[in-house]
């Protein structure tokens, strides 16, 4: 009797755990997003909005900023591992932050679904200024001059600002960074006068073309110089930064907690596959200046490790600058 | 600008856009009632719904809820002394008393009214002006935004009832939390004690309920009449709270324009030109206005300003995409998702959403007037449930507002903190404003300072040689000495009348 009672329970629970994994999701997922309000999470909703009409249930997209973006990964990971919390892998919490010493996970600590999509850099000046005649004069007058000019990468010891920093060490150019704090103020300044130059992201240039002179595109795609109007990039102007591909770029990796159960996981993967597929998702992310990407679960170690070796060789970038600007 | 407005017709004149907007307003009206929620909660919440909306109708629905938001937080700080939303902590000054002696109905009609029309010479401003507007603070640097900081920190000794001593050190109060978190210049961490829920400092939110909300809610528990029924009688709002709001007049006017002008200004908040505006229409008042007992011109100037300033802020995101505040920054990632990329080029090469988000916004400041006194029967029944079963329910509300922003369970415990510190405040008869000015003001200060002085090659002579920073140090400068001297005399009055008696 009693073993006949321990086997329907056993069934039972076995039934019911199997009707769970098939009715997943059966309630909203929630996308756990390192930024404030902008262009990148307008992003995020794109995919967000086209993955829920795959899964028939909502991915909500909830904005976690703080410390870099390691907060958001901090509060993804804990939460259940129940398939209902994702993780917006943006490069500068999975990759960066760690190469700076500033968390303690590398990417092989998460389960990747797929990659979204990635957004190139550019320095530009301010259109009409005459000063310089591209990045030559630019960096050659920065040299000569050191910490006189001031440029902005928006926040400090973020991406752009490490690839800039590169950029700027490459050429011996010691110029004054400018923190600042939302998304457009630096452009401001920069149309203003304030700033020498900045680092410019599609959003900012579609909005006004007129308004930069975009002197150089922090990437080896042509596709990114396209989205800059055909401004020379660091491979056309020869320039050795010693990084390629996604490195010098924003992008995110959509991820979820490593003990997130292996159905749920195949369930997020498919429905991300197929929202990755769709050339109307695909067009808007263009629209909006990213850049829809078709890398797979498979392929994430394989792309994103040698992304961090590539930054790894970068760390000593902002260091350079502030040692060189503490000197003066 | 017309031209934008008449190109706009075909794209509003819908009757998807149309009800969109009512619901909007209807909604809005609701959430920015509730304490805890607010016009940004409410966006947030519609904002998956919106995004598969034509472009119109979607910033309709977006606009008419930041709209009536912004109002309906006065509401429940009329009715419950609690600003539903912190763009209401001014109103509760005036409001509040006006409650308290029985023409609750008259505060909310007041408060709509002003709203609407705050709201609608707002969008005049804005359809106006905008390219005036929009040259003068896209000019403004850091420089400016400290000058305009120091500016909000000095109208708290203004606004600080009782002593001005304490309503400053409130302020500073603010300040200090407003340092926790993020050091955005070095990237370190400042107090946050090894916690990564402190990385990006409190939710002003979190801060807000629980300041206001939580003291509030225990005075209340400690009143002999918790259980009491309040009797009102039926609540009426129509035309005569238009016509007391016009009484007002050139209150109404001066303060929809400082809300106009704060709102155009990428950084100045509604709540701190509300302030400003309450803090500008109690300095002009007649003496027997009674400013801070219930006055009318308390409400209008608070109310009008703040919903002028959501067409203020228009400006800014639509000229320059930059977001004003962060109401702003999910509309400005609403119109993104929606093909539309605000900034010069919009005006040029799409004149007819431009016009067409002109014009919704206008129907929802009309539609705030109406829906908002029809719906004021509701609002009022508040005040006729028990203490007893209200007190319970605003502070699940408080909890549910605290936790939905990020879904955080330390939002809840931050929200008790601040509201044990607002105890103690209240207890020691310490003002509470103050301390969510400095908490909003505090970052703007801090960073923009700093921001000064990295810019700078002469160090602090960049704020002397900027004309509008310069101007607004010296205005601050006066206003701090008027201050004292006031202080100062009105302590000899006090002295001399005390030897006299």
């Amino acid at each position: 009797m009693l073993i006949r009672a321990l086997a329907t329970t056993a069934v039972a629970w076995g039934l019911s755990a199997s009707m769970a994994t098939a009715d997943y999701p059966e309630r909203t997922i929630e996308n756990i997003f390192p930024w404030t309000q902008g262009a990148a999470m307008a992003a995020s909703q794109i995919v967000a909005k086209a993955m829920s009409e795959e899964l028939g249930e909502t991915i909500t997209i909830v904005s976690t900023p703080g410390a870099g973006g390691t907060k958001s990964f901090i509060t993804a990971m804990g939460r259940p591992a129940d398939g209902y919390t994702l993780i917006d892998g943006w490069v500068a919490p999975l990759v960066l932050q760690p190469v700076l010493g500033n968390a303690d996970w590398s990417h092989e600590d998460f389960k990747p679904l797929h990659a979204a999509h990635s957004v190139p850099f550019s320095i530009g000046m301010r259109a009409g200024d005459d000063r310089f005649e591209g990045i030559e004069e630019l960096m050659a007058y920065c040299a000569e001059n050191p910490g006189e000019l001031r440029y902005s990468t928006d926040a400090r010891n973020n991406l752009p600002h490490m690839v800039t920093a590169r950029v700027l060490q490459a050429y011996e150019c010691v110029a004054q960074n400018i923190p600042y704090g939302t998304d457009g103020d630096a452009i401001k300044d920069l149309k203003a006068g304030v700033l020498d130059f900045a680092y410019v992201n599609p959003r900012a240039y579609i909005q006004e073309p007129d308004a930069f002179d975009i002197v150089l595109v922090l990437s080896d795609d042509p596709g990114a110089a396209a989205t800059y109007g055909g401004a020379p990039t660091f491979v056309d102007l020869d320039i050795d930064l010693g990084i390629s591909g996604l490195a010098p770029m924003g992008w995110t990796w959509w991820l979820v907690h490593p003990d997130t159960p292996d159905a749920e996981t195949e369930t997020l993967r498919q429905a991300m596959g197929t929202t990755m597929a769709r050339e109307d998702v695909r067009e808007q992310l263009r629209g909006i200046g990213f850049n829809p990407l078709s890398y797979g679960p498979e392929q994430y170690d394989d792309v994103v490790g040698p992304v961090r070796a590539q930054l790894e060789s970068m760390r000593n970038a902002i260091a350079w600058e502030e040692e060189r600007m503490g000197g003066l | 600008m017309f031209d934008a407005v008449l190109a706009g017709l075909p794209l509003f004149l819908t009757v998807q856009t149309v009800v969109l907007v009512a619901l909007g307003v209807a909604f809005g009206l609701v959430v920015g009632a509730l304490p805890g929620l607010g016009p940004l909660m409410g966006m947030i919440l519609v904002l998956p719904f919106a995004i598969g909306q034509p472009p119109i109708a979607a910033i309709g629905l977006l606009t008419a809820i930041f709209v009536a938001g912004s109002c309906g937080g006065s509401v429940s700080a009329i009715l419950l002394g609690i600003p539903g939303t912190p763009l209401a902590a001014a109103t509760l000054f005036d409001g509040y008393p006006m409650a308290q002696a029985g023409r609750g109905a008259d505060a909310i009609g007041i408060a709509i009214s002003a709203s609407a029309l705050g709201g609608l010479f707002g969008g005049a401003v804005l359809i106006v002006a905008t390219p005036m507007l929009a040259e003068f603070a896209g000019g403004f640097t850091a420089p400016e935004y400290t000058a305009l900081a120091i500016t909000g920190l000095v109208t708290v000794a203004v606004i600080s009832e009782g002593s001005l001593v304490k309503g400053l050190l409130a302020g500073c109060f603010g300040l200090l939390i407003a340092t926790i978190g993020t050091d955005q210049f070095s990237t370190g961490f400042r107090f946050t004690f090894g916690s990564y829920h402190l990385l990006d400092g409190f939710h002003i939110v979190a801060i807000v309920v629980g300041l206001f909300a939580i003291p509030e809610m225990v005075w209340q528990v400690m009143r002999p009449s918790l259980d009491d029924k309040v009797a009102l009688p039926p609540v009426r709002v129509g035309l005569r709270a238009v016509g007391l709001t016009l009484l007002h007049w050139a209150n109404l006017l001066r303060s929809s324009a400082l809300g106009a002008f704060f709102g155009a200004i990428p950084g100045a908040s509604g709540v701190a030109s509300s302030f400003v505006a309450y803090a500008a229409a109690k300095a002009l008042a007649k003496p027997d206005e009674r400013y801070g007992e219930g006055a009318e011109g308390g409400v209008v100037a608070t109310e009008a300003s703040n919903n002028a300033t959501v067409g203020g802020t228009f400006v800014p995101t639509l000229a320059l995409g930059i977001p004003g505040d962060a109401g702003a920054a999910v509309l400005l990632g609403a119109l993104i998702i929606l093909g539309v990329f605000p900034g010069p080029a919009l005006f040029a090469n799409s004149p007819e959403i431009v016009g067409g988000i002109f014009l919704v916004y206008l129907l929802a400041n009309a539609l705030l007037l109406v829906l908002g006194i029809l719906m004021t029967p509701l609002f009022a029944y508040v005040l006729c449930i028990r203490g007893s079963n209200l007190i319970p329910i605003v502070l699940l509300l408080c909890a549910v507002g605290a936790f939905a922003l990020q879904a955080s369970i330390f939002d809840l415990w931050a929200m008790l903190g601040f509201g044990l510190v607002g105890i103690l405040f209240k207890a020691a008869r310490y003002p509470l404003a103050p301390v969510v000015i400095g908490v909003i003001l505090g970052p703007l200060l801090e960073n923009n300072y700093r921001r000064s002085l990295l810019i700078s090659r002469d160090g602090h002579w960049i704020f002397w040689d900027r004309p509008i920073s310069a101007t607004l140090l010296v205005i601050d400068a006066l206003l701090i000495v008027g201050v004292i001297l006031y202080g100062i005399r009105q302590a000899r009055r006090r002295a001399r009348c005390t030897e006299v008696a």
